[in-house]
């Protein structure tokens, strides 16, 4: 491995942060996802990364089947997510109780594993490289450079977040599931039903993975596989962010993108990886509820 | 009666290699004694004491290249190596339990999920020490008082000695005053505060023989396969085990250990690919979590239940 020099050079540092700004950005998309199932059902969903897998997968097959048309082929894939998302609902999660914590784990574990290798023996474990109407083309300011999938991935995913935020805030359909997360016997006593609300917020989540799953594929290479490692980090962003914690997920995600990129470019990849979990360790010694806790689901 | 049972089946067990000369089966014994162990030091942890521990992966993991390291690296042993395999995991479950387990149990699950990914992730990249993924192959046998463990059916007394010893010492720990304490803790933890016991040095201590069993395991099963590479931190041990405790129910000691020999077996009869097994054990757990969450052990239980209530009648 070329080792680079240490000295700092200004516009390489600009270069690892923009990268680290829209990685972190789809970082967050996962972790808002699973942020939003557990403030509202007090579950953790394995299969999360498998969704995101999914997502790209759709976007695989829906871009040279819609002319490399990228926004079309990105609907598609968000609703194909959700689709699965309201199935994974319906059959399986509506069964758990709030309280099931274990369970929900093992259970959507064991869809996790089914989902991969099933599209493992379909499709087979080769990476495939996804092309779009953007090809490799990218914004050039100075020695800067950053392909458009990347510039147009991060704009789709701040553009989701505000559509959360609205939704989340100021439409009954968001209200309900904050006042869900927020306490359970109360919503109850006001006519919310927790089990549309739960189903709401599921395939919203995994809208969202789909929306991350799409932004990636032309980005990364798409594998059965992608997911797993990504679902790893998503789950250790909600711990460090506050379980439920919707605002400090994202914070968490974009400075884990910082993080990870300016410690890729200075130092072995094995400490790359490893930022994450130290992260978390950290966090959890100085702020056993994460870093953001102030009590149930927040928006803002 | 039961105590009986019980010995006359450990010596059974040991007597395998005098029974059969295939390696094929040899083989098989060595992966279900290790498992077995593996997935009962699992069950103290989840099935006794509540904590579903993910961590039990990367111990494994840890166990195997720890030993592999001690021998091939630094000139120690196969015995100092599962030493160290026992002692690293034990202190390294320790540092991770303590900021985790103050948190609940939503974290602990979370936390040991990423630090299993972490260990694995750094068998692949942390080229040095562990050779990346060329793994380290040709882990010599190891060998007592001059007595070389050279042939499978050796090599099945240091598995099958292990998994007595292993067992042994975790039935007595789970049927002691401590292994109650835990499943006290499991079951009410703020009435075990009550009674003036501190939950956390018994999270802890389980936690921390949990590790360094599976970790010796682990250290066992990587000189039974004579390589080490990042394969050996496979998703695929952690699903294994799972499925043991699951099946077998969690905090039932015999049920887990009737799946784990059980269970070690079917999958090499039955000959699957690799990726229709997996699609197999993900069904079996989805459909056991969601149709008898207590296993089978919980099933036995319930019906053991209805028929006392029936009988009152």
């Amino acid at each position: 491995m070329g080792r680079r020099e240490m000295s700092v050079d200004p516009i390489y540092l600009v270069q690892l942060t923009l990268n680290g700004i829209t990685l972190g950005l789809l970082y967050a998309l996962i972790a808002v996802g699973l942020a939003l199932i557990f403030g509202v059902m007090q579950i953790i969903n394995f299969a999360h990364g498998e969704l995101l897998m999914v997502g790209a997968f759709a976007m695989s097959f829906a871009l040279p089947a819609m002319g490399l048309l990228y926004w079309p082929a990105m609907a598609a894939a968000i609703v194909a997510a959700m689709i699965c998302g309201l199935v994974i609902y319906e059959t399986l999660l509506a069964r758990l109780r709030p309280e099931e914590f274990e369970r929900s784990i093992l259970i959507t574990l064991g869809l996790s594993i089914i989902v991969l290798h099933v599209v493992q023996y379909l499709f087979s474990a080769n990476p495939r490289l996804v092309d779009t109407q953007y090809g490799f083309d990218g914004v050039q300011i100075g020695s800067i450079r950053i392909t458009w999938t990347r510039v147009i991935g991060a704009l789709a995913a701040v553009g989701a977040f505000a559509l959360l935020y609205v939704l989340l805030k100021h439409t009954q359909f968001g209200r309900a599931m904050r006042a869900i997360a927020q306490n359970r016997e109360a919503a109850l006593m006001v006519g919310i039903r927790p089990r549309v609300v739960a189903r709401n917020a599921v395939v919203l989540a995994t809208g969202l993975c789909g929306l991350a799953g799409a932004a990636l594929a032309p980005i990364q290479l798409v594998t059965p596989g992608m997911g797993q490692f990504l679902i790893f980090k998503a789950f250790a962003l909600v711990i460090i962010g506050g379980l439920g914690n919707i605002p400090g997920a994202i914070v968490a995600a974009i400075g884990l993108g910082l993080i990870e990129n300016w410690i890729g470019g200075f130092l072995e990849i094995a400490w790359q990886e490893g930022a994450v979990f130290v992260l978390m360790i950290v966090v959890l010694f100085l702020r056993p509820n994460g870093l953001f806790t102030r009590g149930a689901m927040r928006v803002g | 009666m039961k105590a009986t049972l019980i010995a006359a089946a450990a010596l059974a067990f040991g007597a395998l290699p005098w029974l059969t000369d295939s390696n094929y089966i040899l083989g098989i014994a060595v992966s279900a004694a290790i498992y077995t162990v593996a997935a009962a030091a699992l069950n103290l942890i989840y099935g006794y004491t509540g904590l579903l521990s993910f961590a039990q992966l990367g111990f494994w993991g840890i166990g195997g290249y720890a030993s592999a390291l001690t021998v091939m690296t630094f000139g120690g042993t196969f015995w100092q190596g599962l030493v160290w395999a026992g002692l690293i995991n034990a202190a390294l479950a320790l540092v991770i339990g303590y900021p985790t387990l103050r948190t609940g149990r939503h974290a602990f699950v979370i936390v040991t999920l990423t630090f299993a990914l972490l260990v694995t992730l750094i068998a692949r990249d942390w080229v040095d020490l562990t050779r990346g993924p060329l793994g380290i192959p040709g882990l010599p046998a190891p060998s007592l008082f001059g007595f070389e463990f050279r042939t499978t059916s050796r090599f099945y007394w240091i598995a099958w000695a292990y998994a007595v010893l292993a067992l042994a010492f975790l039935y007595a720990l789970c049927t002691s005053r401590i292994g109650r304490t835990l499943v006290a803790i499991k079951q009410n933890e703020p009435l075990v505060r009550a009674q003036g016991i501190s939950p956390m040095p018994y999270k802890l201590a389980a936690f921390a023989v949990s590790a360094a069993i599976t970790g010796i395991a682990g250290g066992i099963f990587a000189f039974h396969l004579k390589i080490i590479d990042p394969l050996f931190l496979d998703f695929y041990y952690m699903q294994t085990f799972l499925i043991m405790v699951i099946i077998g129910g969690a905090g039932s000691f015999w049920g887990v250990v009737i799946a784990g020999v059980a269970l070690s077996a079917l999958p090499e009869l039955l000959r699957f690919s690799s990726d229709f097994r997996m699609i197999i054990y993900g069904f079996v757990l989805l459909i056991a979590m969601l149709v008898m969450p207590g296993g089978l052990a919980g099933w036995f239980g319930q019906r053991r239940l209805a028929r006392m209530r029936a009988a009152l009648q």
